[in-house]
């Protein structure tokens, strides 16, 4: 029994030496966005491996998203006979749930896996150390640029998933469901409309739409450099820190996507 | 303490005890088998009277690295108890069986690691309490070869030479290709042919070089190398150990090298660490090792 507890205790010290280096490590890659040296470079090549080169999953998956939220919706509209809202209906959960967090998971799959690979990799072949050696805080040198980079880009590419996606409802509503396109757009306007402003121009439903993605950037970007940076073990830990990367992030953005419209929902309510 | 002092004129007290050790040293030697004699013999320059092995610093010299009664431990202890003491222009050598906590002791000196107990001291200043920031400034003094040479992937050889002169000194873009290309050719590097290659095109060999060549980049003072010669073919294990020594005869660099070839060891080592079972168990000249008659030094030195 005593020799449970201690194996206990000491499970939940691991566990929470975890969590908070990785709160720590998130707190020094964030504080190191303001401090000298900038790694300019760096942050772009960054700002292109995560934003440009997601362009195209993201297109096509917001496109799909759209057009399938419009084939569903018409099918439940129909029986009411309102299939005129469909465009409200697809862009209240395009801009609300399905773009950020779509967009983030895509985002986690793609980006995240190759930034823990790719400082798993550096980390098993001492490349850290010999960063460190140099007289390089690896922290600013590899985390931050990618942190920052994430942080911008995530939002800019959920908006460009959330504007495809409503075309992509656009193109169903208006071919096989016979909705004018001039309708459809006044439907998301409407939408959009219908859930108040934030300082009176800002649309509620954009601070959602917006504030997620922000937060699933910090979740991928972090997540993967502490799990790339943590690797151990040759090779097979550099698979291991990826696919962890993938299923933390993956999770913890769906947890916390409930927990942020819970939050969202009661300070901006229509 | 500078080089000049190194080259004490002949009839000094110094040089007298110095080389009076190291006489004795070679007559114990001599007492042991015909076999040992002629391989070291054989290692210690013979073919090349200009690089032969360095002769150790004076005791008095000033001691650059200090390990002092380190005691490290992750899950299972690694390193129990071990001192060592690299003193200005030294080449030490540090032996032991793989997974001997060899490599720990150079991520010790760099302030990788921090010990669990004991002091890591770099000219005469204990390093275990630096801050970040101050253990980076530490770090400048130092060049590091790793055992993979850990260079950068993404950066062609030049901009991974040129790292740490771009990190740390003001040189411009000229004065930094005019070193990039001098250290290349330092080591044996035909700086047009390699400059704008990847480290994924180079042979290993070449890779090693490279590494040497980033690590004396900003002129250290202090050079450490973990296995520089381990999984290269024996010409190329020449060459790097030819290029040690030629750091050290040169430049006067203080080096520590972990490794396990035995054969190079003896060649440029001025003292030798032998790690066994987490304990420094012998540190003494090659010659010293070669005369002991520890069951251990024997079996490790084994057909050499």
């Amino acid at each position: 029994m005593a020799d449970l507890t201690t194996r206990l205790s000491k499970a939940i010290k691991v566990r929470l030496d975890t969590v908070q280096s990785y709160f720590a490590l998130a707190g020094r890659a964030i504080g190191f966005i303001f401090a000298r040296p900038f790694y300019t470079q760096d942050w772009i090549q960054q700002m292109d491996e995560i934003g440009v080169k997601s362009l195209g999953i993201v297109l096509l998956t917001g496109f799909f998203t759209g057009m399938v939220l419009a084939l569903q919706s018409s099918v439940s509209l129909q029986t009411f006979g309102a299939t005129m809202y469909i465009g409200r209906l697809v862009s209240a959960s395009m801009i609300r749930e399905l773009g950020p967090v779509l967009a983030g998971l895509m985002v986690a799959g793609r980006v995240g896996s190759g930034i823990a690979a790719q400082l798993g990799s550096m980390r098993v072949t001492e490349q850290i150390d010999a960063l460190n050696t140099l007289g390089t805080d690896p922290i600013k040198k590899l985390v931050t640029p990618r942190v920052l980079a994430a942080l911008i880009m995530l939002p800019v590419l959920t908006v460009i998933n959330d504007f495809v996606g409503i075309l992509g409802g656009n193109l169903i509503s208006t071919l096989m469901i016979g909705i004018p396109s001039g309708l459809y757009w006044r439907t998301v306007w409407e939408q959009i409309a219908s859930d108040g402003f934030t300082l009176r121009f800002i649309p509620n439903d954009f601070v959602q739409g917006i504030t997620k993605p922000f937060v699933f950037g910090g979740i991928i970007s972090i997540s993967a450099c502490f799990f790339g940076l943590n690797t151990t073990g040759g090779t097979e830990g550099v698979g291991q820190a990826t696919t962890r990367t993938v299923v933390f992030s993956s999770i913890l953005i769906l947890i916390v996507d409930y927990f942020l419209t819970q939050i969202l929902l009661t300070l901006f309510a229509p | 303490m500078t080089g000049d002092e190194r080259a004490t004129p002949p009839g000094t007290p110094v040089a007298e005890r110095d080389d009076e050790r190291r006489r004795e040293g070679r007559r114990v030697t001599e007492r042991k088998s015909d076999n040992v004699r002629a391989a070291i013999r054989n290692e210690i320059g013979a073919d090349d009277p200009n690089a032969g092995r360095p002769d150790g610093p004076p005791p008095e010299a000033e001691a650059v690295i200090e390990l002092d009664h380190v005691y490290l431990a992750f899950e299972n202890p690694i390193l129990e108890d071990v001192s060592f003491v690299a003193r200005k222009g030294e080449t030490i050598c540090v032996v032991g069986e793989s997974g001997s906590g060899k490599s720990i002791s150079l991520k010790l000196i760099l302030r990788l690691l921090v010990p669990d107990k004991g002091k890591v001291m770099i000219s005469g200043k204990d390093i275990t309490g630096l801050t970040f920031k101050e253990a980076l400034a530490v770090r400048q003094r130092m060049g590091m070869v790793f055992q993979g040479a850990a260079l950068f992937d993404s950066m062609s050889v030049f901009e991974n030479i040129a790292y740490p002169l771009r990190e740390h000194t003001k040189l411009d873009e000229n004065e930094i290709e005019q070193r990039v290309r001098e250290k290349l050719q330092f080591v044996d590097l035909e700086p047009d042919r390699v400059m704008e290659q990847l480290p994924s095109e180079l042979s290993g060999g070449m890779r090693k070089r490279v590494g040497i060549a980033r690590g004396i980049a900003d002129n250290p003072e202090i050079m450490l190398y973990d296995e520089p010669t381990s999984g290269l073919d024996p010409l190329t294990t020449g060459i790097i150990t030819r290029l040690i020594m030629k750091l050290q005869r040169e430049l006067h660099v203080t080096s520590v090298v972990v490794s396990h070839d035995i054969r190079s060891v003896f060649r440029m080592a001025t003292r030798v660490a032998v790690l066994y079972n987490r304990k420094v168990v012998f540190f003494g000249t090659p010659e010293e090792m070669a005369a002991s008659d520890d069951k251990y030094l024997r079996d490790f030195l084994g057909g050499f």
